[in-house]
This record gives structure tokens, C-alpha cells and sequence, in this order.
């Protein structure tokens, strides 16, 4: 294994300085009488946090404290008919014994960050005394955060899934587990498909994506789910996969099919990106008590990150223009579904027999799209059950001394 | 004689010292390598133009010119259940004898000055020409106007702003004619207001209802072999399904949310909207002043970008079924090849009476702007002697 070249996040005084000066002039829309969130975020809230973040909201003490909590490095990685980017990531080892390598794939989530590795990260790698034990790689991925965003047409999910295990072979874990939700949910699927079973020797994931059976070509499953009846929480799950298909796709939308257009806006105005991501922050997730603080560091990562806002949202587009090849992702390695209500995508759990060797399936009362910081307990427990002693997926990777 | 409230555009020193500012910080993103259009709006383009926007365009001059070329007004509008709003409208009587009252509307990212060109052209044609009386209405939240205030401003309230105006100003008898929502706003006055107020309706972007919740008219659409025409504008009609439709679901659902960026960021909004005028145009060769004026006046109206888009919101939510809307009046359809929707003759049999159906070799969505005279020809040919509206309004002394 190369050695790491450790990075501090250490935003320039000029960028702070251009992003006051710019909520300074904030210049906000009217609002119809009781529009509540039907038509977008209250202009109240929007108020309140670009004045919190103009007044009060310190970065720099955020920043301080990420990279007190986050232990952050960069190492170039070679992507096929990409060139060479420049990645950033969060990695800590776990002292535990028998600790097992995690790629956690949720800093290319939309509109995540490698944040959101924070609150499992101490859980994962010092866990109570019997429990299992996890070195965790929190991979920032091309055009995120602080990695280095792709110059050229066509980097799309296979290509971050290629990034993601580079980086962790480059660490010199030639055998590892993933965890992803958002985009990451497809990436470590691609993961688990294209690199395991010799590397990537198992995959969990919050976000399920599914299709039906095909009535003609899979006669049987489709006859087992429509003789299956759903449960309450099956139903409640896809009334709320309907109502992101009729009111909630809007920015997917834009953002694969025009994702420079609408990168203008992001990329200028402090308030407009703000409201862009904080209309997912509330509306996709279980009434998670998000403080201010959080929400303009969250948006703050995205208005600072190395290659703009913009960036970000180019891989839905790449995602729609290369639809076609993911459909034959077929993986053979232990899977495991955590399963939270107000997640996004809820398909019946009679569609996911064929999506992979499932060998668990967590339903949970507790938690939305974001799991991994609303209930980072419930997430890790998942984990742990998995892939702890006696858990279906014990000892798949070859413990190294 | 009606009496009128003359409106003077007038934009105060301290809006166009804000715009500068924010021009002035403006932050850019990347793009990536050979990009073309593909992405969105090129790089290239909008540095061009914020720059332009902000060391070189005269947003005074513009808007003097403005004020030149069309007589313009307000006037409170009473909508129901919705109060009284403040209308801005365009309004130019003709001197020519038998001229007819005609109201023009607009759409989204549309304004009243789509009227400019072909004002003169109506009201003061060539000798022995149809001419008329030209009222081009801002419409409710873009513009000049008042914004609505209350949920529920849709395409019917907007029309009957549209008649109550006619009607304030005197024109009991009316044709109407849109492009964009104004097919649609247009469409919803011929069908509730005809054919006692409005006699005659005419479109340039034809908007029907599949035929398949009509087993007659599918029938009949999957006999009838479809033109060239047809069938290169049902390929566009799919590639904005498929690539264009971003903005349309995103104001549909959440215009809130989109409208804090395009009221903050000038370069926000200038993409947004230059977007559709380059791609929904036939390769017109819009000038950066063109472009500009058309955007700043996004930028400066009285409400703030956001309203306007509101209107999609509206649409979507409308408990009213708009396809029961049919239009019983004469009504007249012209078709440009760069229409961003364009179906087959055969789906249209039912929108309207139609009485004349024009294809034209140029031209897209913006007709009034890229094509005036083809639009203005259409007209006169269609109301003028010897067409087949002519006569229909009762022309006072």
C-alpha cells in the first residue's frame, strides 16, 4: 500500500469573503398566502437560513471540527478513458481484531457528502467490546466534495464504481464489503457485480431499487408477487414512490437532462442552492430535527467543494444516457437490504428475490433517505448483525493479521 | 372613449445599481470537454452575456425604445375568488376602417414584448388589408402586472383576466390569438366566451388531447399516413419529452423552490430562459441586446421571476379538465417547423372549427418574434375580405 497524502479542508478567506458578499445581496421571490411546502420551500425558511448563515453560522468552526472528527486524505486514481483524478476521502482503521474493510458509498449521494459518514464512522471502527469491527473508506467521488470533478463526457455509475474500488485496492484492501444509498446504492451494486466475488465480497444497501418480474420471462416470481399480498409498510412505501413520481422529481429531471442549465443558478446564488438542497434535506427524510448549523454545513460543503455545485448533478445526466447497460449488473455476492419508510423508492420485497443472494432484510419503523445520519444506530446495528459473529455474512473476507 | 391609466416602464437607479452588483460577483461553473449544447447552455454563452449584461448593454435605452414603440397601461382586474389585480397591457387602436379587436397572449418564457414586431404590422397594414386593434396583455405574475396572490391562478383565471380586459376597454366582440399557455389561456376564452364575446380563435401551437380516449379520432389517426411535416414534428415533440421537459416538471411541482435561484442570480435566470429561446427557435440570429432585453425584463418585473412559473404549478393541480374546453368559433391554426410541439393534422380535427390550417417552411416556437410577417399574413389571410373569418365581428362606426 502507497502511502496517504493527508488533507485538511481549508477553504481560502476569499471564498468566504465572495459568499457573504453575495447573501448580502440576496434578492428573494414572493410567496403565495399559505403555500406551506406545496409549491417549494417556504420563503420563510429560506429567510431564516440565508440570514443565519450571513450572521451566525461559523464555517470555520464547522470546518475545524470536520477535520478534527474525519481523518481526509487525496490519491489520484486512473479511471479508464478518463485520465487521472484527484480523490478525496475519509479513512480510519479500526485497533479491533478481525475488523473487515467497509467502502462506504454515500459521498457521491445527491444531495449528500461525505459527511454523512460522521455519526457511523466512531461506531463502525470502536465498537463495544464482542462486536464487529469495521476499517472504514468514506470515498469522496469525482465532482463531490473535495475530489477532483471528471473533464469529459460519459462518467457515469460504472465509472465510480471503478473509483471506488481502485481506492480501496490502493489501500491495500484486496478484499472488502460496501454500504451505499442514493447513487451509491447503484454504485456498490456495480461494485459488488463487476468486483466481486474476488474483491468486493458483499454489499448492503438502504436504497432498493427493483423491477418487477417480467410477467413473460419470469413467470413464476411474477405469480408469487401478485398472489403476495403487501404490508403496511410495502404499501405506505410505494404510495410514497408514487408521490416522488408525481411531485418530486422535478431537480432529476432537470439535472439529467440539463445539468449545466440549471448548474448556473447552483453555482451563483447562495439562497437558490441553498433551496435546492434543503427541499430534499426536509422533504426525504423522517421528520429528522435538522438545527440550522447543520443544514449550512451540509449546503456549505456543496457551495465550497472543489469543483462547484454543478458538477454534482452531471451524473444523473450520465446515469440517462448510459441506462441501457445497467440492467445486466447481476450480483453474486451476499447482499443485505435495510429497509427505512421514508426512504424515496419502496418496491415490494417479493420483486427483490432475484436482485442478488439476500441473506437480509431489515424492516425498520424509524428513518428516511439520509440513514446513515438520521439513524446512524439503526444503520450500523444492520451492519453489524450482518457481519458480525454469527451473521450471514461472517468471515467472507479473509481476516489479515 | 374608455378612459386609460398610461404605464411608463421606469425601473428604479437602485434595481439596475443591484443587478450590477450581482453581475459584478457572478460565480461560474466548469463545463466539461466538448460539451456542445448537450448539457444545457454552453459555457461560452452565458459568460458572454453577463458580461455583456454587465459592461456594454443599456438597459435605459431599451427600455425608452420600449416605451416608444407601445402605448402601454394598467388596469385593475377583478378575478374571482382571486381580488383585484393590476394589469399591464399593450393597447394600440388602428385608424384603418373595419379593423378588428384583437387580443394577444403570451406564454412562459414569454412577455409582452412579443408584440413589438407585429404591432405596426396589424394596426397600420398596406392599404386595402385587414387591420386591427391590438391589445397584448402581460399576463397576471410576469411583466408588469400584479402576481396573483392566492393558490389557484391558473390558465382559466388568466382568461378571464384576458376577456374582462377586452371587455373594460370597450371590445364586446373580439378574435384572440397565443402562442405557448396563450394557445391554451386563448383557447379557454374562445371556448367560455365564444361565440358571444370572442368570435374567432388562432393558434400557432397546436395543443390537443391524444386521440386515444376518442376510438373515432385514434381510428382515423392511425389510417391517415402523417406528412413529412407531421412526422419530423412528432419526432421533436418526442426529443422534448425526452431532453427538454426538465423545466417543466421542476415549475409544475416545485416552483418555489427553482424561483429563489432564478430572483437571485442573474446568470441563473439568463440560462434558464436563453435555453428556450436558442433551442425553441429556428435558427434565429438573436442579438445579445435582443437577448438581454428580453431577460432583463424577466429580471425587472414587478413581481420577480418566480411568479411566472407558478403558472405550471397551476395547470397541474386544475381540477378543471381542460380538454372539455372545445372551442365552437371559427378558428385558424398555423404550423412552423420548429414548433416544440407539433402533432398530426388528425389529432386536431377537434380543438376548434377550423377554417384554416397553415404550414409554414420556417419559423418555431417564438413565431411573433422570429416570423412576424409569416404570423401577420396568416392573420390578414384568415379575417381579412374574402377569408374565411371575415366579417365575423361587427365593426362599430
Amino acid at each position: 500500500m502507497t502511502a496517504e497524502t493527508p488533507f485538511t479542508i481549508a477553504i481560502p478567506d476569499s471564498e468566504l469573503e465572495l459568499l457573504q458578499r453575495k447573501l448580502e445581496l440576496t434578492r428573494l421571490p414572493d410567496e403565495l398566502e399559505d403555500a406551506g411546502w406545496d409549491y417549494g420551500v417556504p420563503l420563510a425558511d429560506v429567510r431564516r437560513l440565508v440570514d443565519h448563515w450571513k450572521s451566525n453560522y461559523d464555517w470555520r468552526k464547522a470546518e475545524a471540527e470536520l477535520n478534527a472528527e474525519l481523518p481526509q486524505f487525496t490519491r489520484d486514481i486512473e479511471v479508464d478513458g478518463h485520465d487521472t483524478l484527484n480523490v478525496h476521502y475519509v479513512h480510519k482503521k479500526s485497533d479491533a481484531s478481525g475488523a473487515i474493510p467497509l467502502l462506504f458509498v454515500h459521498g457521491c449521494k445527491w444531495p449528500g457528502s461525505f459527511i454523512e459518514v460522521r455519526k457511523i464512522l466512531p461506531m463502525l471502527t470502536s465498537p463495544p467490546e464482542d462486536t464487529q469491527a469495521f476499517h472504514v473508506v468514506a470515498v469522496g467521488l469525482p465532482g463531490y466534495g473535495f475530489s477532483e470533478a471528471p473533464h469529459k463526457k460519459g462518467f457515469g455509475p460504472a465509472q465510480m464504481a471503478e473509483v471506488g474500488h481502485k481506492l480501496m485496492l490502493s489501500l491495500g484492501y484486496d478484499q472488502y464489503v460496501t454500504q451505499g444509498g442514493d447513487w451509491g446504492a447503484l454504485i456498490t451494486r456495480i461494485i459488488a457485480a463487476r468486483y466481486g466475488p474476488t474483491h468486493a465480497k458483499a454489499w448492503h444497501t438502504n436504497v432498493v431499487f427493483l423491477r418487477p418480474p417480467h410477467p413473460i420471462w419470469n413467470f413464476l416470481r411474477f405469480l408469487q408477487y401478485m398472489v403476495t399480498p403487501l404490508s403496511q409498510a410495502e404499501r405506505r412505501g410505494m404510495a410514497r414512490s408514487l408521490e416522488f413520481q408525481e411531485t418530486g422529481r422535478g431537480y432529476y429531471m432537470e439535472q439529467s437532462t440539463k445539468p449545466q442549465t440549471i448548474g448556473y443558478s447552483l453555482a451563483d446564488s447562495p439562497a437558490g442552492l441553498l433551496a435546492w438542497v434543503y427541499e430534499k434535506l426536509v422533504t426525504w427524510t423522517d421528520s429528522y430535527p435538522w438545527t440550522d448549523d447543520e443544514v449550512l454545513t451540509w449546503v456549505s460543503i456543496y457551495w465550497f467543494s472543489r469543483a462547484g455545485p454543478t458538477s454534482a448533478g452531471r451524473l444523473y445526466y450520465e446515469n440517462r444516457v448510459s441506462m441501457e447497460e445497467l440492467v445486466k449488473y447481476n450480483v453474486r455476492v451476499h447482499t443485505g437490504f435495510s429497509y427505512f419508510p421514508k426512504e424515496l423508492i419502496r418496491a415490494p420485497k417479493a420483486w427483490s428475490r432475484d436482485a442478488g443472494k439476500i441473506v437480509q432484510e431489515v424492516e425498520h419503523e424509524k428513518g428516511g433517505h439520509f440513514a446513515a445520519w438520521e439513524v446512524p444506530e439503526l444503520l450500523v446495528g444492520d451492519l453489524r448483525k450482518m457481519f458480525g459473529k454469527g451473521g450471514p455474512a461472517h468471515g467472507v473476507v479473509e481476516a489479515k493479521i | 372613449m374608455i378612459a386609460e391609466t398610461p404605464f411608463t416602464i421606469a425601473i428604479p437607479d437602485s434595481e439596475l445599481e443591484l443587478l450590477q452588483r450581482k453581475l459584478q460577483l457572478t460565480r461560474f461553473p466548469d463545463e466539461l470537454e466538448d460539451v456542445g449544447w448537450e448539457y444545457g447552455v454552453p459555457l461560452a454563452d452565458v459568460r458572454r452575456l453577463v458580461d455583456y449584461w454587465k459592461d456594454g448593454y443599456d438597459w435605459q435605452k431599451a427600455e425608452a425604445a420600449l416605451n416608444a414603440e407601445l402605448p402601454q397601461f394598467t388596469r385593475n382586474i377583478e378575478v374571482d375568488g382571486q381580488g383585484t389585480l393590476s394589469v399591464h397591457y399593450v393597447h394600440k387602436k388602428s385608424d384603418v376602417p373595419g379593423a378588428i379587436p384583437l387580443i394577444f397572449v403570451h406564454g412562459w418564457p414569454g412577455n409582452f414584448i412579443e408584440v413589438r414586431k407585429i404591432l405596426p404590422m396589424l394596426t397600420v397594414p398596406p392599404k386595402d388589408t385587414q387591420a386591427f386593434h391590438v391589445v397584448a396583455l402581460s399576463l397576471p405574475g410576469y411583466g408588469f402586472s400584479e402576481a396573483p396572490h392566492r393558490k389557484g391562478f391558473g390558465p382559466i383565471q388568466m382568461a378571464e383576466v384576458g376577456h374582462k380586459l377586452m371587455l373594460a376597454l370597450g371590445y364586446t366582440q373580439y378574435v384572440t390569438q397565443g402562442g405557448d399557455w396563450g394557445s391554451i389561456i386563448t383557447q379557454i376564452i374562445a371556448a367560455m366566451y365564444g361565440p358571444k364575446h370572442v368570435k374567432a380563435w388562432h393558434t400557432n401551437t397546436v395543443i390537443p388531447p391524444h386521440p386515444i380516449w376518442n376510438l373515432g379520432r385514434y381510428l382515423r389517426y392511425m389510417v391517415t399516413p402523417l406528412s413529412q411535416a407531421e412526422r419530423d414534428g412528432m419526432e421533436r415533440s418526442l426529443e422534448f419529452q425526452k431532453t427538454g421537459q426538465g423545466y417543466f416538471i421542476e415549475q409544475a411541482t416545485k416552483p418555489q423552490t427553482i424561483g429563489y435561484s432564478l430572483t437571485d442570480s442573474p446568470a441563473g435566470l439568463l440560462a434558464w430562459i436563453y435555453e428556450k429561446l436558442f433551442t425553441l427557435t429556428d435558427s434565429y440570429p438573436w442579438t445579445d441586446d435582443e437577448i438581454l432585453t428580453w431577460i432583463s425584463i424577466y429580471w425587472f418585473s414587478r413581481a420577480g421571476p418566480t411568479s411566472a412559473g407558478r403558472l405550471y404549478y397551476e395547470n397541474r393541480v386544475s381540477t378543471k379538465d381542460l380538454s372539455r374546453y372545445s372551442v365552437r368559433v371559427h378558428t385558424g391554426f398555423s404550423y412552423f417547423p420548429q414548433e416544440v410541439i407539433r402533432p398530426p393534422k388528425t389529432w386536431s380535427r377537434y380543438l376548434g372549427k377550423i377554417v384554416q390550417e397553415v404550414e409554414h417552411e420556417k419559423g418555431g416556437h417564438f413565431a411573433a418574434w422570429e416570423v412576424p410577417e409569416l404570423l401577420v399574413d396568416d392573420l390578414r389571410k384568415m379575417f381579412g375580405k374574402g377569408g374565411p373569418a371575415y366579417g365575423l365581428v361587427q365593426v362599430k362606426a
